[in-house]
């Protein structure tokens, strides 16, 4: 019996050992690439088959902001950013509402036609955008970019904000007009507060979408409206690697703060178990 | 017609082709606790959102004291009401929950703190104000519930379904404990179940609802004993019923054919000969006796079919007659085997004549 039993923790052990080291060495996997570049954007002289950089430098951060341009570059981006975070919130608010809590007929057709830019690849979404935006004169202009970007976190927006308002309980609304409050009062005491969470997911998700964003920006940006992904993809074009690395540590920043902000704030899994089905 | 608190008058209420309100006539009184009670989609819950202001009826009124209330929006019919899923504010604590009703109602710090305290001390939950909803019990949310429906006193509690998200044991208790609570403050009450024996414990008055319409409208001890229809009879407690025709009626009684057998029973007033009639025992009102005991009027010979043991009491399925079947409850003292031959009788058997076809 004893045997038995020694011989199933045994195999527990072997199990869990088996497991550790396939998430070890995944987690390893994923983050080689950052560990390349983090290398590359501080080492001097460092070439052929060298494990580590020779010598290390901040050098090459200096030429990223000085040559690269970019603090100009990074306030491109975050006002970029902060148009489509607030025409993707309005968009979703209305339309999720529509989604969440009406049963209207067609609710399939939109949903997958909101879907569509997600869905079909970028380029061919972008081309498309790109000729509309050049007959309308948006190309190059912040609000032009902006609402490129629209086109891919308006659909993540309405899907997070559709199942917030879907999760919004009928019956604890109900309650509170029971309890004697009017309409107002419902939406400012109970609904507000409790669609908070879902608008704030919502709009870290729009920004982070807009923020990455690289295919839609690269056929509507002019040179007023760099942002920061086409800025280290022209960087890549001009060779120099170790100041392209310092770029894309620079980019990483504000990604990374966001992470910190959502891993404190509220756990990112329930963020993305907001949505259903995507 | 002072002491009526609620008047439901002729209130219709469709969903396209379903009726869920037909014609819904319903007068409860003053510090009564009245149960709409029936099977789902029997409209309940629909006059109970009627009574709310949730659902507005096609035709019809609704008065409250009085008052007619059927245009009133609902934060504005100063009514308590409890929720089956509790409905509690999930973002606010204990204290702000019940408090919210006095909020809105603009009432001062000092006053809301007094009497949220003393709503929560109804309730008995004084040392959990500052928790949330989700970390309270099933039972605890269900008593801020309560508390939160009372707290305002409102001229009316209506409570749908309180009880159903409970389990079993807890589910007896709570029944008590609204009873207690509503009969202390002497408030009216609106009772919405499908369970018969929650109605029955709890109710002074009860309404059963079939279709979108009353069945039947009395204190369980009338519901009970004095079914008016097969519905109310099959809906409240056990019921047998066995089918047979009028062979003769003989001044109080008549004498009924059923599978077979003569039984005599009082005669009902519209029954004459070759009337269709509707036999209805409760299982408490079949005796068992001993095979060998002495005949007479409506005993019978029958046989065990099945036994179902259920702990205090013993569940039986007789066969007797042309294929006539009974269920008897008795209790575990004297048990009968599958297959063992049994007398019954029947000491009291009342009918519904039938109409013919």
């Amino acid at each position: 019996m004893r045997l038995v039993r020694a011989y199933g923790r045994a195999m527990w052990d072997a199990r869990l050992i088996l497991a550790y080291t396939l998430l070890v060495s995944l987690s390893l996997f994923i983050l080689a690439p950052f560990l390349m570049i983090a290398l590359r954007s501080v080492g001097k002289g460092w070439f052929g088959r060298l494990w580590l950089p020779p010598q290390l430098t901040l050098d090459w951060y200096r030429w990223a902001v000085e040559v690269g341009n970019i603090p100009e570059v990074m306030k491109n981006t975050l006002i970029i950013g902060v148009i489509a975070v607030a025409v993707s919130t309005v968009i979703g608010i209305f339309a999720g509402w529509a989604f969440g809590r009406r049963q209207m007929p067609g609710k399939e057709v939109l949903m997958a036609i909101i879907l569509l830019p997600r869905m079909i690849p970028p380029i061919t979404y972008a081309l498309g955008v790109a000729q509309i935006f050049y007959t309308l004169e948006l190309v190059d202009t912040y609000l032009g970019v902006a609402l490129a970007h629209v086109s891919v976190c308006a659909p993540y927006a309405i899907l997070v904000l559709s199942a917030t308002f879907e999760g919004l309980d009928e019956r604890v609304l109900e309650a509170a007009g029971v309890c004697g409050a009017n309409t107002v009062k419902r939406f400012f005491y109970v609904v507000l507060p409790l669609i908070m969470p879902g608008i704030l997911a919502s709009m870290i998700f729009s920004f982070t979408h807009s923020y990455n964003e690289f295919t839609l920006t690269l056929l509507t940006y002019g040179p007023h409206t760099v942002t920061l992904p086409v800025r280290t993809y022209l960087a890549v074009g001009d060779g120099y690697w170790e100041i392209t690395s310092a770029m894309a540590m620079l980019m990483v920043v504000p990604s990374l703060l966001i992470l910190a902000v959502i891993q404190r704030r509220a756990k990112p899994e329930k963020l993305v178990g907001g949505f259903k089905g995507v | 017609m002072t002491d009526v608190m609620i008047e439901f008058r002729d209130v219709c209420k469709r969903y396209g082709t379903l009726v869920a309100n037909d014609h819904l006539s319903l007068a409860i009184r003053k510090g009564e606790l009245m149960t709409l009670l029936g099977p789902s989609g029997c409209g309940k819950t629909t006059a109970l959102r009627c009574l709310t202001g949730y659902i507005r009826p096609d035709e019809g009124r609704i008065f409250i004291d009085g008052q007619d209330i059927t245009g009133v929006p609902t934060h504005q019919r100063e009514l308590g009401m409890v929720f089956q899923n509790f409905a509690l504010f999930p973002h606010m604590t204990v204290q702000d929950n019940v408090g919210f009703p006095l909020m809105i109602r603009n009432l001062s710090k000092a006053e809301r703190a007094q009497r949220v305290a003393q709503a929560l001390r109804l309730v008995r939950l004084e040392d959990y104000e500052s928790h949330y909803p989700r970390q309270l019990s099933g039972g605890q949310q269900q008593r801020v519930g309560l508390a939160r429906a009372l707290v305002y006193r409102p001229k009316v509690l209506l409570l749908d379904e309180p009880l159903s998200n409970l389990d079993a044991k807890l589910r007896e208790e709570m029944r008590f404990e609204i009873k207690e609570v509503v009969t202390r403050l002497g408030i009216t009450a609106v009772y919405v179940t499908h369970d018969q024996a929650e109605a029955l414990a709890l109710s002074d008055r009860v309404a059963i609802m079939n279709r979108g319409r009353l069945e039947q409208v009395g204190t369980p001890e009338e519901i009970y004993e004095h079914p008016q229809s097969r519905f109310v009879a099959e809906f409240i407690g056990l019921s047998n019923f066995l089918d047979g025709y009028v062979q003769a009626v003989d001044g109080d009684t008549m004498v009924v054919s059923v599978g077979g057998l003569q039984m005599r029973i009082p005669a009902l007033a519209e029954a004459g000969p070759g009337q269709r009639v509707l036999l209805f025992l409760r299982p408490n009102e079949v005796e068992l006796l001993r095979p060998d005991d002495p005949g007479g009027a409506n005993v019978f010979d029958a046989r065990v079919e099945k036994v179902t043991y259920l702990g205090d009491t013993l569940d039986y399925r007789l066969t007797f007659g042309q294929g006539l079947t009974l269920r008897v409850q008795s209790d575990a003292q004297r048990r009968l085997g599958q297959g063992a031959p049994v007398r019954l009788r029947f000491p009291r058997v009342r009918s519904w004549a039938m109409t013919s076809g």
